[in-house]
């Protein structure tokens, strides 16, 4: 954590810039937002693909992503002991309608795998409860793979993120980090070679989806006519950024896991599925704090100068 | 009735009167501030010109700020006035996000203005009245207009640069300003419909 005092000449340095990089939802206790979103939105995934893959082991890890996401968000917030007033305005705000999301996840999670993993639990696999417990947890699943991208999108001060595919790629991440931690878990429950080929299949369709809507939103920030936009994309790519940008999302995210696929360094097995699942996770960790922390807000001046000059 | 104000480019000498008279009004706490003042330069010897531009929460019609807060905290009153709520605050900073003018600061802690020298009587004062952990922004001085009188940076402006009024009132100094002088709004393409207008210089 930065000193207070030094946050204030770092404000100060920010304000009397013209394109003035946002850090409360990146830097200090904004750091808590990136993990938590990073995490609830693995769990979406991961409950989504275990579904999918009925992998029992892998719907109790998206439940234990989807309570520790919970509980980061909780360290963000200025005032965390008034988190249940932000159900209240799910009418229009993306991040109350995230809540709920997480709440429904959290509620039927505990009703759908209670029964499976606590033989003496009062209610048993295929009851009303635990049926209950599986329709509700999927309308949350839906709710915290879908609402972060729109949080974002919907944040108009920041152009960068300000794009319509801001929430296909939000998506689209957390299904990548669905199908990788499905190929971790994969590793341990020793799955037939027909299931874990399938998986990596999945895997790499979606992570091709995600660099094609990567590569679109970075366009998409480039060509436009929004100098903050186009400053977000420099931060990245060659500015304040670019050391977790190579390093995190495209090293580690992209070409590590994909170099390994192609089975020319090390021929596939399960410990290097494994190994996939995990740099795909990290990357993925690191795309999303890249391009939170890369995003800069609207200058004020441009537009008015003319009109402003004397 | 939309509140509202005008700021005279022209008249605006750029001197920070707008932004210490909010600071002795409000006691806002270092790091926050209601009213501010953008400078500019630009050219070079002997053809330098240089850009004031005062800001504030431009209290906006259609503000994204209420839309996105997840607890109702960020509001509207009837009179056009965006205001927060700091009993229903959560600190989340979406409106911050929100906000195409930057006009939002979070008050992350207390703090003093004189370091280890510790906080001043006045700095006591202010800080019961600012709870800490939430945003905080401009409200147009709500209380001293609700006394009838105008708000601080208004009535502290050396060069009687700041216009206060209703905006739907055609007959209202502030109206008949906009209409004669063209008054115009920073960022209408975000579509907030802003109740602060510049007259260009």
């Amino acid at each position: 954590m930065i000193p207070l005092n030094r946050r204030y000449e770092q404000l100060i340095q920010d304000l009397r810039s013209e394109l003035r990089p946002q850090r409360e939802w990146a830097e200090n206790r904004g750091l808590f937002l990136v993990i938590g979103h990073f995490l609830v939105g693995v769990a979406g995934g991961t409950w989504l693909c275990s579904l999918l893959f009925e992998l029992r082991g892998g719907l109790a890890v998206a439940f234990c992503l989807g309570v520790l996401g919970g509980l980061s968000h909780l360290a963000f917030l200025g005032r965390p002991e008034r988190f249940w007033k932000m159900a209240l305005h799910v009418r229009t705000s993306w991040i109350s309608r995230g809540f709920w999301g997480l709440s429904l996840f959290l509620i039927g999670g505990v009703l759908y795998l209670v029964p499976q993993f606590l033989p003496g639990a009062p209610w048993r696999s295929g009851s009303v409860p635990a049926a209950i417990g599986y329709v509700v947890s999927l309308i949350g699943m839906v709710g915290i793979i879908g609402y972060m991208g729109f949080v974002y999108s919907s944040s108009r001060a920041i152009p960068f993120w300000n794009s319509p595919t801001h929430p296909l790629l939000y998506i689209a991440y957390a299904l990548r980090g669905g199908m990788a931690v499905l190929l971790i878990i994969l590793m341990f429950e020793g799955r037939s070679p027909d299931a874990t080929l399938t998986a990596i299949k999945v895997w790499l369709v979606v992570t091709t989806v995600v660099v094609v809507l990567y590569l679109f939103e970075i366009y998409g920030a480039v060509s436009g006519h929004n100098p903050a936009a186009r400053q977000s994309v420099r931060d990245l790519l060659f500015g304040r950024v670019a050391v977790y940008f190579y390093g995190g999302t495209l090293l580690i995210g992209i070409l590590i896991p994909a170099m390994l696929v192609s089975g020319f360094v090390f021929p596939l097995s399960m410990g290097t599925l494994a190994i996939i699942g995990f740099a795909s996770v990290i990357g993925d960790f690191f795309m999303k704090y890249t391009t939170i922390k890369a995003g800069v807000y609207m200058p004020l001046y441009p537009r008015v100068t003319r009109q402003v000059g004397h | 009735m939309r509140l509202g104000m005008v700021i005279d480019l022209k008249r605006c000498i750029g001197c920070y009167g707008c932004q210490i008279a909010c600071k002795a009004e409000h006691g806002t706490p270092p790091g926050v501030f209601y009213a501010r003042v953008l400078k500019r330069e630009e050219g070079q010897y002997p053809n330098v010109k240089q850009f004031s531009l005062p800001v504030l929460c431009n209290h906006c019609e259609e503000p994204p700020c209420v839309d996105v807060c997840p607890t109702g905290a960020s509001f509207k009153w009837s009179d056009g006035i965006v205001d927060i709520d700091h009993d229903k605050c959560v600190g989340c900073r979406a409106c911050m996000m929100a906000c195409p003018y930057n006009n939002r600061y979070f008050n992350d802690g207390n703090q003093n203005y004189f370091g280890d020298a510790g906080s001043t009587p006045f700095e006591r004062a202010r800080a019961a009245r600012h709870p800490t952990g939430v945003v905080m922004k401009c409200n147009f001085c709500r209380d001293r207009v609700r006394a009838g009188k105008m708000p601080a940076c208004v009535a502290n402006c050396p060069t009687v640069a700041r216009h206060f009024g209703d905006l739907d009132d055609p007959n209202s100094e502030v109206s008949r300003l906009i209409k004669e002088r063209g008054g115009f709004n920073l960022h209408p393409e975000a579509g907030t419909k802003p109740s602060v207008y510049y007259l260009p210089a």
